[in-house]
């Protein structure tokens, strides 16, 4: 028996221990970003935002939530059932998992899989299914539309995203995420692939169906989009779902482009727990500083019509991100960098 | 690291296949009123990828070399075919020229196509590993579908396309499976390691002789054998008949050349397992052919059995399995091409009225209303038949000497029986041309493309029998060195 | 190794189970919806095989694009399920045949599974032991069979052309947005001040 507790019952439960380690404060953040949004939409439109629930509104995500959970669930009668309830779990499932191969510093990380930027991608590329199941679960126009509408848009996006991924890679020569940080020490990548961080942010606002490019769930013409007919913890569970897409989205950001949980110079005043809580405090500063950047940009931009949104993404992204992968091969073969 | 491999050897594909990159570019770019010079720099890039080919060939001689790790091969077989592929498809891209922007099919798209379906059937001819031939054939193919339905308004020709599709497809996946049945068997896909393996002649399980089987069905499909032959007399009638000139000559020449590659090089120590096959296809082949084109009203209907026929006939040279045989095949497809393309460039001339007509009757009284055109018809109609002093004569006989050779005198007089039920339907269209009443003219001008291949399509078929030399010398060569010592 | 096998097991049977469920479901959406969840399984024996780089490939390519389409057309067809129930019932008996004799020559051949001599020295590109799969594919598919690669390229592209070629119309009445235009165009062109005065305006 203890044999048996030795080599699977132990390590099964520091397993569940560290999930529930990154899922715990994830949701927390998840809660507390819908908060920061619309403090920092308030903000830019000289409003104060929540200021009611607890000091500051800081209870406002809480009190959220406890309405949405005592709402009563309501299946539309048309509805396919099973895949109606399968839709937002599928989509909040799929916003936590991918969370297992993020590294916080040198070597915290749950898995540290060889093709972990790979795994990420794959992660992301399956969101789309949550979207597209729920559109057309629902039985509704308004629904099916905005589900056919990320389809297309995450698509489309998800090409220029791997053409990015696979010009980082080109430099780094692997496929492991705490390789990639680790070569960033002496430049980030946002710096030598400026052109191409930009179309990575750009395309990430795509992929989250985030403003300009919400229009999968477009509330003035789409109503709400994918999810008009969810209700109560459903809807919540995008809603969670999208917002830690967000925040995962950011975490890639940072990983790929802003040097993962280095600080800026490799500073390092610390040793021991601090050392690590350092790395992290600088991961997670790089993560908040992407989020603030796409609610600026939630405030700021105007939503695009459907057209334009996919000339950007197949006439100027995908040529772009071709020509300038090509570009950095190229570099790098002429100048003996290839990575091994 | 491994140094790169010799690129050298795939030289005129991949001049080929960029051509067409860069041609689709021009039309993307040009639009609509690029159709035309889009054509004729395909038919420029088809004869400069001719050069390509032909002049090592012809300053240092061709000796077999195998390139990029054992997938291609450049031989004498090789360079022969693929020089007749490429006139297939130049002769086809012209004589389409003109009927596309009648029918208001004109397109772009249609010279790229082309051109990317010769660089397939280019590299099926040079294959030299089942991966490499599942490729090339999969690269002709694909292009072939949509040049079936290139017509895309019309019933017929989207019918062609999505029926040969389909039934392509389940040919491909037949000779897939074969191909992972003798990979599973032999362990290797190589053609050399498995010329190896069965140099012998023994150590044919029954797994391996049934993946041969599913290959050779794969290939009988791709040149129209019976009993794989249903989809081509549909697809020929359906598709835009450049398309079907196009289909009847050029995949033709490609996919027989793949089957004696096949046949006599990996599995060439086979050949008493596979003879038997080979035998049986030609033999239904023919028959088929003579037989079912009887009852046909269409022309481009009867050209498809006759074209069934024809690979029935150039099928006896390989049945035969001796370099005779393979000199035999390689005349006849040489020949072949030329009384198919004229053929093919008198039917696009039917036109009354304008529109296409297609049925055999409305060749009556040719002789009267176009004396010139009955002329040329009638001299492919005989060399069709095999009447001497024809061209096509000659290829009949060279394959039924190589089969009387190789003790195979059954084919041979099948042969000879079919032949003779085949001359029945070509002769009764020389008959209405020449002897019953004229229906009406059919429009002018012709095109100065068609007419031009009109005449040398004439003149080779013609005067073959005066000057032999070239092409018998170059097949004798070819086969000679398939079959060393 | 229980874990591995457990997890073997699990993937197998749900692999199975779905790719029953993929001809037997009613709905057509629910059919690609098990093939994906087909898809996802094999990805995981792929996992336990050690081949990680083909699992992400095949869950990026076919699950997160191929399938993503493929479900895109299936929900957009109007398809007549009952038309479609009737066809399989009747073609069921000759489908049956066939898989049967397939499945005979399956067995024919594999008791008839004999190496032929030489042929472990004839196999080519031996399984390099010192990289890991990603790089050993990536070393293999760009020296020995990138002749095989590039065609395969070539392929797709014909697919595209065909695609483009056969479906694509250039509609003369859609409207489309010129920015050109839109940034050319000049106040002089398109706004003009009149002075209006009282009592005049119409």
């Amino acid at each position: 028996m203890a044999e048996l507790w030795r080599s699977y019952g132990l390590p099964t439960t520091i397993t569940v221990a560290e999930i529930v380690a990154i899922i715990v404060p994830l949701l927390l953040a998840v809660a507390y970003l819908t908060y920061a949004e619309r403090k920092v939409l308030a903000a830019a439109q000289l409003r104060k935002g929540p200021n009611v629930v607890g000091p500051f509104g800081l209870f406002q995500p809480l009190a959220d939530g406890l309405k949405l959970l005592m709402k009563e669930t309501v299946i539309p009668s048309g509805a396919n059932r099973v895949v109606f309830i399968a839709a937002p779990i599928i989509t909040f499932m799929l916003s936590l998992v991918a969370w297992a191969v993020i590294p916080f510093d040198a070597g915290v990380v749950l898995a540290n899989i060889n093709v972990g930027i790979l795994y990420l991608f794959a992660i992301s590329s399956l969101g789309v299914y949550g979207i597209i199941m729920a559109g057309w679960s629902s039985n509704s126009r308004y629904a099916f539309l905005g589900g056919l509408r990320s389809a297309a848009q995450m698509v489309s996006y998800e090409v220029s995203i791997g053409f990015v991924i696979v010009s980082v890679l080109l430099i780094v020569g692997s496929l492991n995420l705490s390789d990639i940080v680790e070569a960033q020490k002496t430049v980030w990548f946002a710096l030598p692939l400026f052109p191409m961080f930009i179309v990575f942010f750009i395309s990430g606002l795509a992929e989250t169906n985030r403003s300009p490019f919400d229009l999968p769930e477009g509330e003035s013409e789409l109503v709400a989009g994918f999810f008009v007919e969810y209700s109560s913890m459903t809807f919540a569970l995008f809603y969670l779902g999208e917002y830690a897409n967000m925040i995962l989205m950011s975490a890639m950001t940072s990983i790929l482009f802003l040097g993962g949980w280095l600080a800026p110079f490799n500073i390092q005043p610390f040793t021991g727990v601090l050392a690590h809580l350092w790395a992290a405090a600088w991961f997670f500063a790089k993560m908040a500083f992407v989020l603030f950047c796409f609610l600026w940009m939630r405030a700021t931009m105007p939503r695009f019509r459907y057209d334009q949104l996919m000339r950007l993404g197949w006439k100027v992204f995908l040529p772009l991100s071709l020509f300038w992968l090509a570009a950095t091969a190229a570099f790098l073969v002429f100048t003996g960098k290839l990575g091994a | 690291m491994t140094a790169a491999p010799d690129f050298l050897p795939v030289l005129p594909e991949m001049f080929l296949g960029a051509s067409g990159m860069v041609l689709l570019i021009v039309g993307a770019y040009a639009g609509a009123r690029a159709i035309r010079a889009v054509t004729w720099l395909a038919v420029l890039a088809l004869a400069a990828t001719a050069a390509i080919l032909l002049y090592p060939a012809w300053t240092a001689g061709v000796t077999r070399q195998v390139s990029l790790f054992g997938m291609f091969v450049t031989d004498g077989l090789g360079v022969f075919t693929q020089t007749l592929v490429i006139i297939g498809s130049l002769l086809s891209l012209l004589i389409a020229m003109r009927f596309n922007e009648r029918e208001g099919i004109a397109r772009f798209e249609f010279p790229v196509l082309v051109l990317i379906a010769t660089a397939g059937m280019m590299m099926m001819i040079a294959a030299n590993d089942l991966i490499a031939l599942y490729l090339g054939l999969e690269l002709q193919s694909l292009a072939l579908y949509v040049l079936a339905a290139f017509a895309r308004d019309d019933v017929r020709s989207t019918e062609a396309g999505l029926k040969y599709f389909v039934l392509g497809a389940v040919a491909s996946g037949m000779l897939l499976f074969g191909a992972s049945m003798v990979y599973g068997f032999a362990g290797t896909t190589s053609f050399d390691g498995l010329a190896k393996l069965f140099a012998g002649g023994g150590a044919a399980g029954v797994g391996l002789i049934t993946g041969i089987v599913f290959i050779s069905v794969g290939l009988a499909f791709k040149v129209s054998a019976v009993p794989f032959h249903m989809w081509t007399p549909d697809v020929y009638e359906g598709a835009p008949t450049p398309v079907t000139a196009f289909f009847s000559i050029a995949p033709k020449i490609a996919a027989l050349t793949l089957f004696l590659r096949v046949m006599l090089q990996p599995f060439g120590g086979l050949f008493g397992d596979w003879q038997q096959i080979i035998w049986a296809i030609s033999v239904a082949s023919m028959a088929w052919g003579a037989f079912a084109a009887i009852a046909q009203r269409n022309i481009k209907r009867l050209m498809a059995y006759s074209s069934i026929g024809h690979v029935g006939y150039a099928l006896i040279g390989l049945a035969a399995g001796t370099a005779a045989g393979v000199r035999g095949v390689l005349v006849y497809i040489a020949i072949y091409l030329f009384m198919n393309v004229g053929t093919f460039a008198g039917i696009l001339c039917m036109r009354r009225n304008g529109k296409m007509v297609e049925g055999i009757d409305d060749l009556a009284g040719l002789s009267r209303t176009h004396p010139a055109l009955a002329l040329a018809l009638a001299i492919f109609m005989f060399s069709l038949a095999g009447i001497p002093p024809l061209a096509g004569f000659f290829g009949k006989l060279y394959v039924f000497m190589a089969a009387i050779d190789a003790g195979l005198p059954v084919l041979a007089v099948i042969g000879v029986l079919t032949s003779v039920v085949g001359a029945y339907y070509y002769l009764r269209i020389v008959k209405l041309m020449y002897f019953d009443e004229a229906q009406g003219a059919f429009d002018r001008p012709f095109g100065g493309e068609v007419a031009a291949v009109l005449l040398v399509c004439a003149v080779a078929i013609l005067f073959f029998i005066a000057w032999p030399g070239p092409l018998l010398n170059g097949a004798d060569a070819v086969a000679a060195t398939l079959f060393p010592g | 190794m229980i874990v591995q096998a457990l997890a073997f097991y699990a993937f197998a049977a749900v692999a199975i189970a779905s790719g029953v469920m993929v001809i037997s479901a009613r709905n057509p959406v629910h059919s690609v919806l098990f093939l994906i969840l087909a898809f996802f399984s094999a990805a995981g024996l792929f996992v336990l095989l050690g081949a990680e780089f083909l699992a992400m490939i095949l869950v990026i390519v076919y699950v997160g694009a191929v399938a993503v389409l493929f479900l895109f057309v299936v929900m957009m067809l109007d398809i007549n399920f009952v038309e479609l129930r009737q066809g399989f019932l009747q073609y069921l008996p000759v489908g049956a045949l066939v898989g049967l004799i397939l499945l005979a020559e399956l067995i024919l051949m594999f008791g008839a599974w004999v190496v032929a001599p030489g042929a472990p020295q004839a196999a080519v590109a031996p399984t390099p032991s010192t990289l890991s799969n990603t790089a050993a594919l990536g070393t293999l598919l760009y020296t020995h069979y990138v002749y095989a690669f590039q065609t395969a390229g070539a392929v797709l592209l014909v697919a595209m052309i065909g695609a483009i070629v056969l479906t694509h119309r250039t509609r003369p009445d859609s409207r489309r947005q010129r920015i050109a235009r839109q940034v050319a165009r000049r106040r002089e062109d398109t706004l003009e001040i009149v002075k209006v005065r009282p009592g005049e305006g119409a």
